[in-house]
């Protein structure tokens, strides 16, 4: 999927920084603000940022909120997790695939088919930042690449343990997996990933899940082929509990939800593949918000 | 020419005499006047010379006349401011034997030897063990004094009266004498004897009531009526006051306040009250014990000497079912009742799990913090309905699969079900006007605790003033802002949230983060004032506009209501500035939600009018019954199964008030030591429903020792509004005398001649000795 999608992200990207910040963006990108508790924002990461394509133009034209025009506290933000390594391509890191087209675009299904107070745009956070624990959902992807740092380590298992909640999604294939399995018992020591059963409350929190779907990225999908990616031939919901039974992480392997979310849109992508990922997104952020 | 001299001499007499301690003042007023004050005071003074006023005033002028011409004809060395001088000497000196020759006398009713009752009541409670009389017991003074003997109170008051003894504690009966007397009583009820004596001897003529006692009485009940009646009898009551009226050296726990059943795990909060009297300012341990094992320890610093100061005592109850929990300070050295340095009080720690809907307009972390705060409590349980999108629902907690299966309760039965209520972002216009109505019933009638959170839709925010809602709340609503309005405040807590059993956090200090500390919330309902009545626990400062009130709380018909007004406590355990160990939030949540159940009453539930009581004493058992909509129900089949310590139960049925919906009355009285459970047991909506046990423990107590210094405002003022005389230990030996002097009983009027009173003789030969040393001085002689 990275390579097939690489190509318009790529000038998404070079245009992100005018169009989300009026032009006034660093190289870093996206001046990307939530509001923070109390009167002041502040600018929480550096990001590359898409506002939308030809089919949301209604979306780039929504500003975010920035320091000279707070918005309104919201009960949800779907936050992006932000880690130093890995590359997507050439130009995007691992963590901004899809960014953050396919988060508004799934904002917009959550907020339409639920009560979920959602603020309106994407939310990306580094890891090892403090800010991180004012967002108890966190969304990560492309895992397969991920190397993070000590100090991402620390504010990840941190998080986890204080109470948040982290979707992974978009990863394919063994030796991905045991990348994230390496890297997850540096965040969650002595922690077993195990599979979640079907009878999880989290495929029936909201939609009644019967079956898991592998979600193929955009060019797969669009071609009608294969689904998978690598040696990742079979999708798997697992997850991490805590000492206390709480699930910390729903994993996604072998799927790509992100890529259903970004392409939605998209006449020739196959619903069957956007539905059951916007069903499955839901339910889980449900899950995190109601558990 | 009839006075009553009390009025002229009562003072000097009450001067003199009764002031406490001076017996040497009596004995000169006694020489001078050659009776006792009580004499004057119950005499009425006049003249027994036959001639009237005018006849004095004759014979006064006739002599005043040629006296005066007299004086004003010699011409001698005195000067005119010599004469008016000496003349006022000589008709003092003249008017004294005038007073004299005129034959004043006191007319006044002594009782007619052995033709009158006395009665006599007798302390004979624990306090009279109390070694403050010259380290002698109390009671050592009443053993003395009325036992059998030919030197004492009892023998001499038996040569002038019939002397009815009786003993009294909390129960008043006769005894022949002291020796009859143990000092056991659990409990003094003054009011009590003094009723049962006048009664007994309402038929026999009665001089008066003799009540010996060190007046310290617990039974708290109201003497007023007491005195009335005995004012109305015209029995005066003399009162022999034992024991000391301050202690020198004495720590007492005064009083402790528990509440009668928590759940199990919780964390309790007493406040105790602990006096002393010699030890101001020193620091002494208080320990907690519960069945001998000591549960919590801490320093207190007492107050001044004489203060009673407020002791909060903190402790987690860990172990189900009655408990007596004791709180004592060590015995200091030189306490001179080291018995009240213990209070106890008897807990029922309940292992049920009690039931809190918390009802959510939308998703939010709140919930989910909230949920996770309280998992691992076993004596919750929160059932979560939570609108998922409109009219879609998820529930959560729920005992059986078609609990809530139609959204939020629509009839009292359902709602009823519940203890506790927490409403989220919930919007107003969601309910029926009736769903709304049977809220505030939730809290009115049924006594559940209602609990209000912050959020897009609570508050004025959510449409709720002007709804039976709003009345419920101990917030005042006022017109909503806009839906963007938001700010932060940092928290502070108020003196009120430092006692109260919600914000009080300080049980585990190591990992509680003191209120002011926690990092700053989000408020998205301004919210500045609170009801009157109501209570502010946290306040918010910082923040836009006024400060926020942040938590609040009041009492609302028979239940509670509170008012979280922050959307967002889930902070307190989210954010990077907690540490990951810390409990605050976790506490916080489990102490708010017991806090709605506690004390939520069943549909049929019992009320003993005391925990404890000593074997004897009447307990009054008060049931309430309620059918399933939590009405009360009238006249209806109730009995109360008591079972003893050793296992006999005993059935009673219980009587419907009549004055009151849906109570019952009955009482029972326990004769064994130990624990006496209480089972009501009511036919309501055709079925037999049965209460929670409740527990009354039979022991023996020791509050006699409480409190236990001589209350002699009490014994002064029954002996003052009766007529009657208050003593003290010391001049105790004068009642016998002063007794006499009454109008009660079978009487004769006596007349006492006043004219050969010493201080007469002794004002003349002072004044014709300054008359001639006046003489002298200015050279008239």
């Amino acid at each position: 999927m990275r390579f097939l999608s690489a190509a318009p992200r790529l000038v998404f990207t070079l245009i992100a920084g005018f169009m989300a910040d009026g032009g006034a963006a660093s190289s870093n990108g996206t001046a990307n603000s939530v509001p923070q508790h109390g009167s002041t924002f502040k600018i929480t990461a550096p990001a590359t940022s898409i506002a939308g394509g030809d089919l949301f133009v209604d979306l780039a034209d929504k500003e975010p909120p920035t320091l000279k025009r707070p918005g309104s506290v919201h009960e949800f933000y779907f936050t992006r997790a932000i880690y130093g390594s890995g590359l997507a391509s050439r130009w995007t890191p691992s963590w901004a695939t899809d960014y953050p087209k396919a988060d508004l675009q799934f904002l917009i299904g959550l907020k339409r088919l639920t009560n979920v107070d959602a603020y309106d745009f994407e939310n990306a956070i580094e890891l090892d930042d403090p800010t991180l624990r004012r967002f108890p959902f966190l969304y990560a992807l492309e895992v397969g690449y991920m190397g993070l740092t000590d100090a991402e380590v620390n504010g990840l298992s941190n998080y986890l343990l204080a109470g948040g909640f982290l979707m992974i999604d978009d990863f394919w294939g063994t030796w991905q997996w045991q990348n994230f399995e390496m890297e997850m018992q540096r965040v969650l020591p002595g922690m077993p990933i195990v599979d979640l059963p079907m009878d999880h409350p989290i495929f029936s929190m909201f939609y009644n899940i019967d079956e898991i779907v592998q979600v193929p990225n955009v060019g797969l999908g669009k071609a009608g082929g294969p689904t998978w990616e690598y040696d990742g031939y079979h999708p798997a919901v697992r997850g991490i509990f805590g000492d206390d039974g709480r699930l910390l992480v729903a994993i996604n392997w072998n799927t790509d939800l992100g890529d259903a979310w970004e392409w939605a849109d998209d006449p020739f992508y196959p619903l069957a593949f956007s539905t059951y990922a916007y069903e499955m997104g839901i339910n889980i952020i449900l899950y995190a918000m109601t558990h | 020419m009839c006075v009553g001299l009390e009025q002229v001499l009562g003072g000097v007499g009450s001067v003199i005499t009764f002031t406490d301690g001076l017996p040497m003042g009596q004995s000169i007023f006694e020489f001078l006047f050659k009776y006792r004050p009580v004499v004057f005071e119950r005499g009425d003074f006049t003249f027994l010379a036959p001639w009237t006023g005018l006849v004095v005033a004759l014979v006064l002028v006739v002599l005043a006349v040629p006296t005066v011409f007299q004086y004003l004809r010699v011409k001698g060395k005195s000067s005119f401011s010599d004469r008016l001088i000496l003349s006022g000497f000589r008709a003092t000196v003249l008017g004294l034997v005038l007073f004299s020759l005129f034959r004043p006398i006191l007319v006044l009713s002594t009782v007619v030897p052995q033709r009158n009752f006395v009665g006599v009541l007798l302390d004979d409670t624990q306090s009279m063990r109390i070694a403050d009389a010259d380290g002698a017991p109390r009671g050592q003074f009443i053993t003395d004094e009325f036992s059998p003997g030919t030197d004492n109170l009892l023998s001499a008051l038996s040569e002038r009266f019939l002397v009815r003894v009786f003993r009294f504690s909390s129960s008043t009966g006769r005894a022949e004498d002291a020796s009859e007397l143990s000092f056991a009583g659990g409990r003094s009820d003054v009011a009590q004897a003094l009723d049962h004596a006048r009664q007994q001897l309402s038929s026999v003529p009665l001089a008066g009531l003799v009540l010996v006692s060190d007046g310290a009485d617990n039974s708290y009940k109201s003497i007023d009526e007491t005195i009335l009646a005995l004012q109305a009898g015209s029995i005066p009551v003399h009162t022999i006051g034992l024991g000391q009226r301050t202690y020198d050296k004495d720590i007492e726990l005064t009083r402790v306040e528990t509440p009668r059943r928590v759940l199990n795990g919780t964390s309790l909060a007493v406040d105790l009250m602990v006096m002393n009297r010699g030890f101001a300012g020193r620091t002494v341990a208080l320990q907690v014990e519960d069945a001998g094992r000591i549960v919590n320890t801490q320093d207190v610093t007492l107050g001044g000497d004489g203060e009673a100061v407020p002791v909060r005592v903190i402790f987690t109850v860990t172990e189900p079912g009655p408990r007596v929990f004791k709180f004592i300070i060590p015995e200091q050295a030189g306490e001179l009742v080291a018995e009240n340095n213990v209070q106890q009080a008897l807990i029922v720690v309940e292992d049920r799990r009690q039931k809190v809907l918390y009802f959510e307009g939308e998703p939010r972390h709140e919930l989910a913090f909230i949920q996770r705060a309280v998992k691992e409590d076993k004596n919750l349980q929160l059932v979560t309905l939570i609108r998922t999108a409109d009219n879609k629902f998820w529930r959560g907690g729920i005992s059986d699969p078609d609990e809530l299966i139609a959204g939020f309760p629509t009839t009292r039965e359902e709602l009823f079900t519940y203890q506790g209520l927490v409403l989220g972002s919930i919007e107003a216009s969601y309910f029926t006007y009736d769903q709304l109505r049977m809220i505030s019933d939730f809290v009115s009638e049924r006594g559940g605790g209602l609990l209000i959170l912050g959020g897009r839709q609570g508050f004025a925010e959510g449409g709720y003033s002007g709804t039976p809602v709003e009345d419920v709340l101990p917030v005042v609503l006022k017109d909503p802002v806009d839906p963007e309005f938001f700010t932060s405040v940092s928290l502070e807590i108020t003196p009120a949230g430092n006692r109260h059993p919600v914000t009080q956090l300080g049980v585990d200090p190591e990992h509680i983060t003191p209120w002011g500390d926690l990092p700053p919330v989000t408020v998205i309902n301004p919210i500045s004032d609170i009801k009157p009545g109501a209570t502010t626990l946290l306040r918010g400062t910082g923040g836009r506009g006024a400060d926020q009130v942040v938590l609040a709380a009041h009492r609302f018909g028979r239940g509670n209501a509170m008012a979280l007004t922050v959307h967002d406590s889930w902070i307190w355990q989210m954010s990077a500035e907690v540490p990951l160990e810390d409990q605050t939030h976790e506490t916080f949540w489990s102490q708010m939600l017991r806090w709605l159940v506690s004390g939520v009453a069943d549909r049929v539930e019992a009320f003993p009018s005391a925990d404890r009581v000593p074997p004897g004493e009447a307990v009054e058992l008060v049931a309430e019954v309620e059918d399933e909509s939590y009405l009360r129900v009238n006249n209806t089949d109730v009995e109360v199964t008591v079972r003893s310590p050793s296992g006999d139960e005993t059935v009673t049925n219980m009587e419907w008030t009549i004055d009151r919906d849906g109570e019952y009355r009955a009482s029972f009285v326990p004769t064994e030591a130990g624990l006496y459970e209480i089972r009501v047991s009511a036919v309501t909506d055709g079925e037999r429903v049965e209460s929670k046990v409740s527990y009354v423990e039979s022991t023996d107590l020791t509050r006699e020792y409480y409190e236990s210094e001589m209350r002699a405002s009490l014994l002064e003022r029954v002996s003052e509004e009766t007529g009657g005389g208050f003593y003290s230990a010391a001049d105790a030996q004068n009642l016998v005398e002063d007794i006499q002097y009454t109008d009660s009983g079978t009487t004769v009027v006596e007349e006492r001649d006043l004219w050969d009173m010493p201080v007469i003789f002794l004002l003349v030969l002072m004044l014709m000795s300054t008359e001639w040393g006046y003489r002298r001085f200015r050279g008239l002689v």
